[in-house]
């Protein structure tokens, strides 16, 4: 006979790839952006959302707008998957920062606090961007490449298959992804999540 | 190297879009020239981030997550944020200063530049809330007169040198001076173009100078 908190610590100690492992969440965001996949999104929907809720809730006292800021955070997050940064910061950061920019135009339409400015104007964190690999992958080709070779070493195994495919052996960020059988997406969030730890790296023995 | 930076308090209202318009063009733009804060931007945003969403939580009674993932799964795209036009430059007596990017992307808030008393330049930045936020431009040898203010005077350095009888301000230092203190700002060898908000008209407070009080909402606000 289970009893129900038998249930719930057979529930917790499931393994813990949840959307509050970081690296989880910025897969998930990763697959949305790739394949729009829609269990990715409800994962993280069902991590988030009660969250941010209760957040909107304390903050507005209100709580149809509380809902339609989640609401309205989540589709963004949804169709702007793709404008997240591994290497700027968390999927939680992001999401929370999406949240601070509809809030913030949510009370700019509240007369009291009348004035031009959008979010947008002053954190263009859903703006489009020119997809500039060259910019993204700021890393000078000739800097520091003998030890980037020993520092590449200690990345973990997933994050340095992908620096080695691309950059030792030349491979686009596609070909990698159809070598590995993986998505496109996943290989750039790998790329990025390497590239920023070799930065440390490389920042930290200067 | 930056001496002066927003507070910590300064960083997480921006953070959280609670300061006033014009607080937030201001701390945006230092932001922008300094690496120390931005740094510390993210540390603030990761942190916060934690705090709503690092704990347990129930899911809430009134949130019908097959509704809402539906009605998520069937909008059409978000509307696009265009990518912004940008005015990274501003130029000024044959003079071009590169603009930090949140002034870049509001470049089309800036106003005409007029020349005020002396060797002082000013252009008005529209964002519609009241409030007076200005580009104050001081030609080499400038000279404030010394005042004070009722409310708050915060300035941004973007580009050049000036003093006041305390300090030295360079390229991205954020000072921030309330009704206590009195200053005279001043340039010597250098040009200044700063970013500058008051919440109050100044109070000259010496000689001559104080003739201008009546006046000093021309002046500066
Ligand atoms: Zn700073």
């Amino acid at each position: 006979m289970r009893s129900v908190s038998d249930a719930i610590i057979e529930r917790t100690s499931m393994p813990p790839m949840q959307a509050d492992n970081p690296e989880h969440a910025a897969e998930l965001l990763a697959r949305i952006a790739s394949e729009k996949s829609r269990a990715a999104f409800a994962e993280l929907f069902r991590h988030f959302a009660p969250r941010l809720q209760a957040y909107a809730t304390r903050q507005f006292g209100n709580e149809q707008t509380a809902m339609d800021l989640v609401q309205e955070t989540m589709a963004n997050v949804w169709h702007k998957a793709h404008l997240f940064k591994a290497d700027r910061g968390s999927a939680a950061t992001w999401i929370f920062t999406i949240a601070r920019n509809i809030r913030f135009d949510f009370l700019r339409k509240n007369k009291h606090r009348q004035h031009d400015l959008s979010a947008d104007d002053l954190w263009p964190i859903l703006a489009e961007e020119n997809e500039s690999l060259d910019d993204d992958y700021a890393l000078d080709n000739d800097l520091l490449m003998q030890q980037l070779a020993v520092y590449t070493e200690s990345l973990p195994k997933a994050q340095r298959i992908v620096i080695q495919l691309i950059y030792i052996e030349g491979k686009s960020q596609q070909e990698v992804a159809d070598a590995l059988d993986i998505p496109l997406g996943t290989v750039k969030s790998r790329t990025r999540l390497a590239l920023q730890k070799l930065k440390e790296l490389i920042q930290h023995h200067d | 190297m930056i001496k002066f930076h927003p507070s910590e308090q300064h960083l997480v209202h921006y953070m959280l879009g609670e300061l006033s318009p014009a607080m937030l063009m201001m701390v945006g733009s230092h932001i922008d020239l300094c690496p120390h804060c931005q740094h510390h931007l993210r540390d603030v945003e990761e942190q916060f981030a934690m705090k709503i969403f690092g704990q347990r939580q129930m899911p809430l009674p009134d949130l019908d997550e097959e509704t809402m993932l539906n009605a998520i799964f069937q909008s059409t795209s978000a509307p696009v944020v265009p990518i912004l036009e940008m005015r990274d430059y501003l130029n000024l007596e044959g003079k071009r200063f590169k603009l930090p990017a949140t002034l870049a992307r509001n470049g089309e808030r800036i106003g005409p530049w007029s020349r005020m008393l002396g060797k002082m330049w000013r252009a008005p930045i529209e964002i519609g809330s009241g409030e007076t936020l200005n580009f104050i431009y001081m030609e080499q040898g400038a000279q404030v007169p010394e005042h004070t203010h009722r409310g708050s005077e915060a300035t941004l350095v973007v580009n050049g040198v000036f003093n006041d009888e305390v300090d030295e301000y360079r390229d991205g230092d954020f000072v921030l001076l309330d009704g206590h203190h009195k200053h005279t700002p001043q340039t010597h060898h250098h040009d200044c173009l700063t970013l500058a908000t008051i919440d109050a008209p100044m109070q000259f407070t010496s000689g001559l100078s104080r003739l201008l009080n009546p006046f000093s909402s021309l002046f500066l606000k």
